[in-house]
């Protein structure tokens, strides 16, 4: 209590009514001090505030932000409809109010004769009220405000009461600024702990989708009525991810909205522009001519308008190194206040935020999805080559390191010409596809890598920022397609010469202007008989390789006397030998054999006809039979041609011939010593080779020993 | 022996050799109007035994037609380089070797030989 009551020139009364007035004073003083928000504040002022000051109405209005305008807050006493009338005004106005918001001086009005004399304009408005005082809220110069105080009747307000009101005045005005702050540094608290919270998901996961999702959860309604979260998708397109309000309903109400009114990416509002622009867009008071222009002339649209009671909107974008990757959009509605600067700034530290962990989980999933595509191509066969467009190598997988002969370490970041000097002619000859075009069959190109003859079966993709290739080694392939395609040629050659001596013979012996001696007939009916033989001979050979191959060959494993087999097989042998070939056996040691009989005496008839078919120079055929170490060998050597060293293990390979152009006149499948060692191996033998060229061949069985 | 048959059939007389040796000795000693030589044969194959004939005097100017499995282009051509003028790919049919041999003895008593020769390489596919 400040103010000095001076006691002596007052009558009794007068001081009993002083010290009335000063104990209701005392309690305002006291409820301002208990006064938290600035809600609680003007319900003091206009309480207890007014039954101290013996007013019959107060009114309290805040100078706006520009101060421009006096905005009206509460009033208590006063009609209804004040605040249709006075509810924000200028300062300019010529009004009481604005007369002390212009002034700052507290301004006293005894009659209302005297309130029409300074403000004519209100001659014949207002309540009944007489007195008027209208006292600025001010703090250290600084005016927040004004409050207005009416009473009943015409008032001689003495110095006393003047300076009391003043005072009051001062004392709401120091509540008010003191829970305005207090508000503020709440909200800001607030702020401050949403933002922890939300910065903490958003770092949580790095499923952003659902981060993102609990954000615009977290949101309402602490932050705005509705929070919504939008994308740009891979395509250009807007999705929207997260609708957050209070209400699940409400939630269902806005997907349906959005299903029906999509967003169009020209929208010139809203999500649309601040994706388009990057830029962010706030709406503090929602204009009402946006909304019209947002409605036209859909009536449906405007019912669900009105329904969503829009009065401020937020949306800023979601952005990370330049790139605007969505938007975030906070409203406000039904319930919560008009957005101002501050939570403006928040949206914008949100989003940015949500953007960074938006890039992040991004650029992560790239990552892995990289590392991933690496561990996948590092597993496949193929050779994966990635060339960047100038030509540099980024990709070069174990496959293609394998291929060309160059490790990964070596080739990478260097030019593919470089690395492969033979690539240009390579890829030369691969047709470049687009993505999503159809890949054409590979090309099968040969190439010399490392110094090695390669054949490549490659096919290559342009994706704009590079080209892929990928490359197979068909060397092995192409070879047995050789293989296979020469054995084609032999085969069908084998079995033709056969047909056509036949077929000779049968449209000689046909001739009508012919006369054949009976030597003649007797000549070609051999030659026949011969050719079918041996057509019959090549056709079985061809079989029992298939045979061989798809593993269906039976065998009798049984106890058989090599020597009665051998001498069986040179038997047949004599019965067609050409002239110049002698035949020996030659039994140094003998012993019982295990081996399938029909088998083994099908090898050794093919090694004992090779033997004189490649002794073309005649000479001995020798099969001699030896035994030691639990083993029986059965030798087969002549004194022909022999072969070259370097052939010596390939003649044993399936097709594989010693004269494949037959230059030297024996024919043959390429199959004979093919299946000769099969049988023999699964007969649990070995069949080896030694020769000299030009002195002769010696094929050697070795069989296991029967008891 | 099929050919033989079929030649003399046509009129021709015929005289067989059984391989390139005894063939070259043949040709020396008997100095024939046109040699039917096998490539394939035991011993030296017949683009040698050409190749033989053609550095021998005695022999360089008896046309030679080949008796071939093989047609290709090298085949060709080293037949036409070892001093062929024609060449019968086997299998072909003996009733027919007599007709075909008796053409390419008319075009050459016509002095046809250098055509026959270039036809080696580029003429007429078929010569059966």
């Amino acid at each position: 209590m400040t103010q000095s009551v001076n006691t002596e020139s007052l009558s009794l009364e007068e001081l009993s009514d002083a010290y009335e007035r000063a104990n209701r004073f005392h309690r305002v003083t006291e409820h301002l001090a208990g006064a938290l928000t600035p809600q609680q504040v003007l319900d003091v002022i206009l309480t207890e505030g007014l039954r101290a000051a013996e007013a019959r109405a107060g009114a309290i209005g805040l100078v706006t932000d520009d101060g421009k305008a006096i905005e009206l807050l509460a009033q208590s006493g006063y009609r209804g409809d004040v605040f249709e009338k006075y509810g924000r005004f200028s300062v300019d106005a010529d009004l009481p109010m604005s007369h002390v918001a212009r002034t700052g001086e507290p301004l006293f009005l005894e009659s209302r004769a005297e309130r029409n004399k300074l403000f004519p304009t209100l001659e014949g408005q207002g309540e009944n009220g007489h007195a008027i005082a209208v006292l600025p809220l001010a703090l250290e110069g600084r005016l927040l405000g004004v409050i207005a105080l009416s009473f009943g009747e015409n008032m001689s307000f003495s110095e006393e009461r003047r300076r009391m009101k003043v005072t009051l005045a001062r004392q709401a005005a120091q509540a008010l600024e003191r829970a305005r702050l207090y508000a503020a540094e709440q909200t800001a608290r607030q702020r401050l702990a949403f933002m922890a919270e939300a910065s903490e998901l958003l770092s949580s996961s790095l499923d952003y989708e659902q981060t993102l999702k609990q954000v615009a959860q977290l949101a309402v309604p602490r932050l705005a009525d509705w929070c919504a979260i939008d994308m740009v998708m891979p395509n250009g397109e807007i999705q929207r991810l997260a609708v957050a309000h209070e209400d699940p309903e409400k939630v269902r109400w806005a997907y349906e909205l959005q299903e029906r009114y999509p967003p169009d990416p020209d929208d010139p509002h809203g999500v649309a522009q601040v994706i388009r622009s990057g830029q962010p867009e706030f709406f503090p008071d929602l204009p009402e001519e946006l909304l019209e222009e947002l409605i036209g002339d859909d009536d449906e649209l405007r019912r669900i308008v009105d329904e969503l009671g829009l009065r401020a909107s937020i949306c800023v974008p979601l952005s990370a190194r330049g790139r605007t990757l969505g938007a975030l959009t906070l409203i406000a509605a039904e319930k919560h206040p008009v957005f101002d600067q501050a939570d403006f700034e928040l949206a914008v530290e949100l989003a940015r935020r949500a953007g960074i962990a938006v890039d992040n989980s991004r650029l992560f999933q790239e990552a892995e999805k990289g590392a991933n595509a690496a561990r996948a191509l590092a597993y496949v066969a193929d050779g994966v080559v990635l060339l960047d467009r100038a030509g540099f190598v980024r990709h070069w997988n174990p496959a293609v390191a394998l291929i060309m002969g160059v490790d990964e370490e070596e080739a990478l970041g260097l030019r593919v010409e470089a690395v492969v000097p033979a690539w240009d002619s390579l890829s030369s000859h691969v047709p470049l596809v687009r993505p999503g075009e159809a890949i054409g069959r590979p090309v099968t190109v040969p190439m010399v890598a490392q110094g090695r003859e390669l054949w490549v079966s490659a096919s290559g993709v342009d994706f704009g920022e590079g080209t892929v290739y990928a490359l197979r080694d068909v060397t092995d392939e192409r070879a047995l397609e050789k293989t296979r395609s020469d054995f084609v040629a032999t085969a069908s050659h084998e079995l033709r010469t056969p047909l056509a001596a036949i077929y000779g013979a049968v449209r000689t012996l046909r001739r009508e202007d012919l006369e054949l001696s009976a030597e003649d007939n007797a000549t070609f009916l051999e030659i026949m008989e011969a050719e079918s033989l041996r057509l019959a001979q090549i056709v079985d050979q061809i079989l029992v390789a298939g045979q061989i191959d798809a593993d269906a060959v039976d065998f009798d494993l049984e106890t058989c006397d090599p020597v009665e087999l051998a001498e069986g097989v040179l038997e047949s042998a004599a019965l067609h030998l050409p002239d110049g070939i002698s035949l020996h056996i030659d039994k140094k040691g003998t012993r019982p054999i295990i081996c399938d009989a029909n088998k083994l005496r099908q090898v050794l008839v093919n090694l004992v006809d090779n033997a004189i078919k490649y002794s073309p120079e005649g000479g001995d055929v020798e099969i001699r039979l030896d035994a030691h170490n639990g083993e029986c060998l059965i030798q087969i050597a002549d004194e022909g041609l022999g072969i070259p060293s370097s052939e010596r293990e390939r003649i044993f390979e399936k097709f594989y011939r010693l004269d494949p152009h037959q230059t030297r006149g024996v024919g043959g499948t390429g199959l004979g010593l093919y299946i000769c060692r099969e049988l023999v191996e699964r007969m649990n033998g070995r069949l080896e080779v030694e020769s000299e060229p030009g002195k002769g061949s010696r094929f050697t069985v070795r069989l296991p020993a029967g008891v | 022996m099929l050919c033989r048959i079929n030649l003399a059939a046509s009129g021709m007389e015929v005289l067989e050799a059984e391989d390139g040796t005894n063939g070259i000795e043949l040709a020396r000693k008997e100095r024939p109007d046109l040699i039917l030589l096998d490539v394939m044969m035991p011993g030296i194959d017949g683009w040698e035994v050409a190749r033989r004939l053609a550095r021998d005097e005695e022999t360089s100017d008896i046309p030679i037609v080949f008796l071939t499995a093989r047609v290709g282009l090298e085949d060709r051509q080293l037949g036409e380089q070892v001093g062929g003028v024609g060449y019968v790919v086997k299998p072909f049919d003996p009733v027919e070797i007599g007709r075909v041999i008796e053409s390419v003895l008319t075009r050459l008593e016509r002095g046809e030989r250098e055509q026959l020769r270039r036809e080696m390489t580029h003429g007429p596919e078929e010569r059966t």
